[in-house]
């Protein structure tokens, strides 16, 4: 498969796949190893100082996967300022998954401040890849600003319901000169498959691995799809047609006529 | 006696037990170092920092770390 490049970086995996959900750090670590990932998100919380418990990312090897914190829970720009600041400090790296999303009930992210923290941690050094509605104008506008890629959503997150923006995002691939990656909303392997095949450089997915009931082996699905989604995009697909047309020869059939 | 403000909570501690700086707050705090970062009064303190870092009575201190997430 041919490499996926953010911000100058190279990946052999398209696929960036999420940490949350899963039953125990074990099978977390197991399934991102099936997946092939090269890129895992993370999100930045307090510290439970009354219940203090183990690392549950420690799991995970951060010299084989690049880390990726997300603004998960910011409600506005400058919230989202503030825990990208906070996550650059505990990884040393200035990548974030930027997400701005107030309603907690979609977690629709909200396309001004979401575009008014891009402009000021872009021009702040960091690298941005933003959580955003599958808006075609809003993702020109985030490509103008500097963003590294654009990350529209297929559904609402965690709701598995597959490419319900697939009008927009066409639109936005056809458009983009950063890396398009659909996040949110890819319940099965079809559905990325199906986003890789239309030109999406990239999917994430998170619930549809960690809560299948053998998350392991959904995350090598998950592989499995985007490697084909992938290779059928760049082979070119035969359009589609409304009458049939022989794969055999209509020609020597053994009868008289 | 002084009082901090970790991560949304008052915590009060006798005046000779009063952390001098971050790292004694996470030691007080049993708080593993290594993975934590810390805010003070709205200034991010770098994990390298903790022990250079003095705290003073009544400062209002964030502790986050990484979770697992999406």
């Amino acid at each position: 498969m041919d490499r996926l490049v953010v911000a100058g970086r190279e990946f052999n995996s398209r696929l960036l796949v999420g940490t949350g959900k899963f039953a125990s750090s074990e099978i977390m670590a197991k399934a991102i190893e099936a997946s092939g990932t090269e890129i895992v998100t993370v999100a930045l919380r307090r510290v439970d100082i009354e219940n203090e418990n183990d690392d549950m990312l420690s799991a995970i090897d951060r010299n084989k996967y690049l880390l990726l914190p997300n603004t998960s829970g910011a409600r506005d720009a400058n919230e989202a300022v503030r825990l990208s600041k906070l996550a650059r400090a505990a990884t040393g790296i200035n990548w974030v998954k930027l997400e701005v999303t107030p309603d907690p009930y979609y977690l629709l992210p909200d396309p001004v401040e979401t575009l008014r923290a891009a402009e000021i941690l872009v021009k702040d050094g960091f690298i941005v890849l933003p959580y955003i509605n599958a808006d075609p104008v809003l993702s020109k506008r985030l490509e103008d600003v500097g963003t590294a890629t654009v990350m529209p959503l297929a559904s609402p997150i965690g709701s598995n319901q597959g490419l319900r923006t697939r009008a927009s995002l066409e639109i936005i691939i056809e458009q983009a000169n950063v890396p398009v990656v659909v996040d949110a909303g890819l319940g099965l392997p079809s559905h990325a498959a199906d986003a890789m095949e239309m030109g999406a450089d990239a999917v994430l997915v998170n619930t549809a691995i960690a809560t299948a009931e053998e998350p392991v082996k959904m995350a090598e699905a998950f592989k499995l799809a985007v490697e084909a989604g992938r290779t059928a995009y760049i082979s070119g697909a035969a359009g589609a047609g409304k009458r049939a047309s022989a794969s055999s020869p209509l020609t020597g059939f053994l009868r008289d006529e | 006696m002084g009082v901090l403000r970790v991560n949304g909570q008052d915590k009060e501690f006798a005046a000779e037990k009063f952390p001098l700086t971050v790292a004694a707050l996470l030691g007080e705090l049993g708080v593993e170092a290594a993975t934590v970062v810390a805010e003070v009064d709205g200034q991010i303190v770098e994990r390298e920092k903790f022990t250079a870092t003095e705290l003073r009575n009544g400062q209002r201190i964030e502790l986050v770390r990484f979770v697992p997430g999406g």
